[in-house]
């Protein structure tokens, strides 16, 4: 993700690439959720307040297949225990008040800490991240009332690839870190990692459990830059 | 989904969200070492997020159209195309494979 040379704020193909994403998670997660929970009030209070497309799914998943209602929420909150990370990434470069910090941390998701974090400055990275933050609201909402409204009509989401959007911009978005030899080497691990253990850890835990690709990649040097 | 279990789920997420932020930031500034841990955390963790949009359907692997359309966009990503390009490169790959 590169910056405008005057500010902070992502390019607009950035913001408007983000917003589509969004825009189409919004659809395909509240399709599924308003045909689970069978409410538009409660559909569209649930993407407001939970803002995790990915704990809202985990929970309708495990009650789909049968699933306690505590195992689903455990797995709600497992899969959401990633943004706990983010955070923590994300407070050690910004320097706001604790409003604007509480905030920020209730908002934290993948693209817009997966931006933040490549700004140089700590007014950078606060700066992008609302930028991005402001982007994927605004595709999220969208999504979710075209969902909520129009699901019966849109049908099957898959059909049209919308599944294949999210790991993409996802993609794009930690394009930069690897190009650099210690974030290529936390996510390989991460990533393979987490792979690896899809098919045998409970629902959230192979994300927690990728963090080992950060603690591999501590071992790797960062390649010294020649004086010009 | 009772309003009950929206709010639990709600207040479940937030908690964690707002522990990393104050908890996990103080111990990131405490221990030096865990400063550059934080910097690295994203890659590691975004990456597994997206092998499991890719890879997995239920709780087995699987490739299909739609690891297709990542592949699409990992190639489109390593040749700098703009971000709007990437996805919707992905979309369609994945679309017509499913045609």
């Amino acid at each position: 993700m590169s910056e405008t040379s005057t500010s902070a704020r992502p390019e607009w193909g950035t913001l408007i690439g983000i917003g589509l994403t969004f825009f189409a998670i919004g659809v395909t997660v509240n399709v599924l959720v308003y045909e689970h929970v069978g409410s538009a009030v409660k559909t569209i209070a649930a993407a407001g307040i939970v803002l995790s497309a990915t704990s809202e799914l985990a929970y309708v998943a495990v009650r789909d297949v049968g699933g306690s209602l505590l195992a689903a929420l455990i797995a709600g909150w497992v899969v959401a225990s990633r943004f706990g990370l983010l955070a923590a990434s994300l407070g050690t470069r910004i320097q706001v008040g604790h409003l604007q910090r509480s905030c920020a941390a209730l908002n934290c998701l993948d693209p817009n800490v997966g931006v933040a974090m490549q700004q140089s400055t700590p007014k950078g990275v606060i700066t992008a991240f609302w930028w991005v933050t402001g982007a994927l609201h605004l595709g999220w909402w969208c999504g979710t009332f075209t969902g909520v409204f129009l699901g019966n009509i849109i049908g099957d989401t898959n059909r049209l690839g919308l599944d294949a959007v999210f790991p993409a911009l996802l993609l794009a978005i930690i394009a930069n870190l690897l190009r650099q030899k210690p974030g290529l080497v936390a996510a390989l691990v991460g990533g393979g990692l987490c792979a690896a253990l899809l098919p045998i850890a409970p629902a959230g835990t192979p994300i927690i459990l990728s963090l080992t690709g950060a603690v591999v990649a501590l071992k790797v040097r960062e390649p010294k830059v020649a004086p010009s | 989904m009772t309003w009950t279990i929206i709010i639990l789920l709600a207040v479940g997420v937030a908690s964690l969200r707002l522990l990393g932020m104050y908890g996990g930031t103080a111990l990131v500034r405490r221990v030096p070492m865990f400063e550059r841990l934080g910097s690295l955390i994203p890659a590691a963790v975004v990456s597994a997020v997206i092998a499991q949009l890719t890879f997995a359907s239920g709780k087995s692997l699987t490739i299909d159209a739609r690891s297709a359309g990542v592949a699409v966009a990992a190639v489109l990503i390593w040749r700098r195309a703009p971000i709007i390009v990437v996805i919707l490169a992905a979309a369609a790959t994945t679309a017509l494979l499913r045609l």
